[in-house]
């Protein structure tokens, strides 16, 4: 791991540089809704003590709306094209420790049996900048998913806000250091009198034991806890849509017209009546608490059995975001409170 | 607010409701929506500037027991939304038991502070302090600072607009839209068994998140809406991606006002505008 010293002048200057370059460059949007393009000559937003964005990062490794292929259809074939733009390299800036661990957690499920080369070529492609996180609050829950606020994982280069207003920039990965390689001149050395971190709050506490949680769900998914408790969900997707972990999709075939069309790749939610709703009519999760069940088990128990993985950052956008109040942390919460 | 509480016990005890949806008190500054079916239950049931959601869209969604009615606690604005259900057939008016509030101005969003500044836009023209129709109410008036009317502000600045900025506008607020229909599930009067969105043979419309599909998926919620929406605001604010889709309902209630005097929810006892037709109606599109 290399050292160096980034200040918000260079930051700006080298999003200008990477979009001469051709890269995609994202970073927070002003309003705080999610990441955006950042256009030539406007400013890099870096947050680092700001409520996370209402949606995650995710879009730019998943979208939410991918063209797998085109087909054009004649009399006698069907011609596929595949589609363009795959892969465009995109540099990520200011993502919080809770959005760039996102990304290993969703490469495994992505290269489970079959390699997603959607997936994995945006990955590839993709750097990293991520920031030391300041912000807390009450859905804030990254240390009991096992992350913390401070932590590089997930970044490529990672960034710690200085009290003189520049950044400690640190390269984490191989494609970091190749990253800052190549853009040198932005980086300044290390000083004997570099400046200090600014003093980030305490992280937030733990509010529950996932070891302890998954052993209870590992024998209870038929139990009373469960009873009812979707009945105040109004089962939309935002909860599912906003987090960096979900990634549940749904392929759709669109006609453009009588010969052509796309095949495509939307985001979906198990959280809607229609996710498991059979052909036949009938419906496996046919309650909104059946399919409550089933994010909870989903993030705390299928996803660590199978790649011994929570597949939750602990980032809190579902429960800041949802509608009524529901509150996966307190559920779990809840759970590991049982015994 | 014990007359809240004491009235919720009262019902819950002599069985004339064999639930009470109604508010409780949530994290340091806010409430969600809560069932209270036993006594018990009622004591933990609130009311203040922190209750946003309008908990009549769980009326349709709960499934109404065969001897017993449902009790809700409903400012003057959700209540509104109960008439239109009531007058769309949806809900017969006796299973619904309405423990009606004074209100006294709402935040915009759960867990905001109660100051100007956060003051729901509802609030600002709101004319359902005392809801308009109820069984029994609860809570006095009091004075509150009524916010800025910004939503009328953006409305007119829309309209100002030529026609091609417009469209410009709403093509870059519904590309943000990531169909997750937080929107739809919020509201009280989106309850279609099965949605067009949703409906597949055929595919009416473009289940992608795209320009084309975004744009198709909120016209037809808005028009869908027109003459009906109260203006409770819930699709605004359960949009994670801040999209003002509310006031294109705002607008065209201002239409249905202008040409049908009609405001819906207002009048239990009048006919809904989309289900009746008077000789007097204006036919202005017909020339």
């Amino acid at each position: 791991m290399n050292e160096y010293i980034i200040t918000s002048t260079n930051i700006n200057q080298l999003a200008g540089e990477l979009l001469n370059e051709g890269y995609n460059v994202v970073a927070e949007a002003e309003d705080g809704t999610a990441f955006i393009a950042v256009a030539a000559g406007s400013n890099v937003i870096l947050n680092p003590f700001g409520k996370p964005t209402n949606l995650s990062p995710k879009q730019y490794i998943f979208p939410k709306t991918e063209t797998l292929f085109y087909y054009k259809k004649s009399q006698t074939d069907v011609e596929i094209i595949d589609p363009t733009g795959l892969g465009h390299k995109t540099v990520i800036f200011g993502t919080k420790p809770c959005d760039s661990a996102a990304n290993k957690i969703l490469a495994k499920v992505f290269n489970w049996d079959y390699k997603d080369e959607f997936f994995n070529k945006r990955v590839e492609n993709t750097v990293v900048i991520g920031l030391k996180c300041g912000y807390r609050d009450a859905q804030c829950f990254c240390t009991s998913v096992g992350l913390s606020p401070e932590s590089g994982e997930g970044s490529d280069v990672f960034l710690t806000p200085l009290e003189n207003g520049d950044y400690l920039a640190q390269t984490i990965t191989e494609k970091g250091a190749k990253f800052v390689e190549e853009h040198k001149k932005m980086f300044d050395a290390i000083s004997a009198d570099k400046n200090k971190p600014v003093p980030m709050p305490e992280a937030p506490a733990k509010k529950f034991d996932a070891a302890k949680v998954k052993v209870w769900l590992d024998s209870n998914f038929e139990n009373e806890f469960w009873d009812g408790l979707g009945d105040l969900c109004l089962g939309c997707a935002q909860c599912a849509y906003v987090c960096p972990t979900c990634h549940c999709f749904d392929i759709v075939d669109e006609n453009f017209d009588y010969t052509s069309g796309r095949r495509v790749k939307n985001w979906d939610c198990c959280q809607f009546t229609m996710f498991t709703k059979h052909a036949s009519g009938h419906n496996p999760r046919s309650v909104q608490s059946d399919r409550f069940r089933q994010r909870v088990n989903h993030k705390f128990k299928y996803y660590p059995d199978r790649f011994d993985m929570i597949l939750c950052t602990g980032c809190g956008r579902c429960s800041r975001g949802c509608g009524v109040g529901m509150d996966i942390s307190e559920i779990v919460q809840a759970i590991d409170n049982l015994k | 607010m014990a007359q809240l509480v004491e009235t919720a016990k009262e019902l819950l005890k002599s069985g004339k409701v064999s639930y009470i949806i109604g508010y409780t008190a949530h994290g340091d500054n806010g409430t969600k929506p809560f069932i209270a079916r036993t006594e018990a239950d009622a004591e933990k049931l609130v009311f203040n500037h922190h209750c946003v959601n309008n908990l009549s869209v769980y009326i349709n969604k709960a499934d109404i027991p065969e001897n017993g009615n449902i009790g809700i606690i409903a400012k003057g604005c959700d209540i509104r939304t109960i008439t239109m259900l009531v007058q769309e057939n949806q809900i017969k008016r006796e299973h619904i038991y309405i423990i009606g509030v004074n209100c006294n101005g709402q935040v915009k969003d759960i867990g905001m502070n109660w100051e100007k500044e956060n003051v729901a836009q509802k609030c600002a023209l709101c004319e359902v302090r005392t809801p308009a129709l109820y069984d029994v109410l609860v809570g006095d008036l009091e004075d509150f600072e009524k916010p800025e009317p910004t939503t009328m502000q953006l409305i007119q600045q829309i309209e100002a607009m030529t026609p091609k900025e417009r469209w410009a506008y709403w093509q870059e607020q519904f590309d943000k839209c990531i169909k997750c229909y937080a929107c739809r599930q919020a509201c009280p009067l989106c309850y279609c068994d099965q949605c067009i969105v949703d409906k597949n043979e055929p595919q009416w419309i473009e289940t992608s998140p795209t320009s084309r599909g975004n744009l198709s998926w909120n016209i037809i919620r808005a028009l869908h809406q027109s003459g009906r929406c109260v203006g409770c605001g819930e699709c605004s604010r359960v949009c994670p991606m801040g999209i003002p889709i509310g006031i294109l309902n705002v607008k065209m209630n201002m239409i249905s006002m202008r040409d049908f005097g009609f405001k819906p929810g207002m009048n239990i006892n009048e006919s809904t505008l989309v289900g009746s037709y008077n000789f007097t109606e204006k036919e202005n599109f017909i020339r």
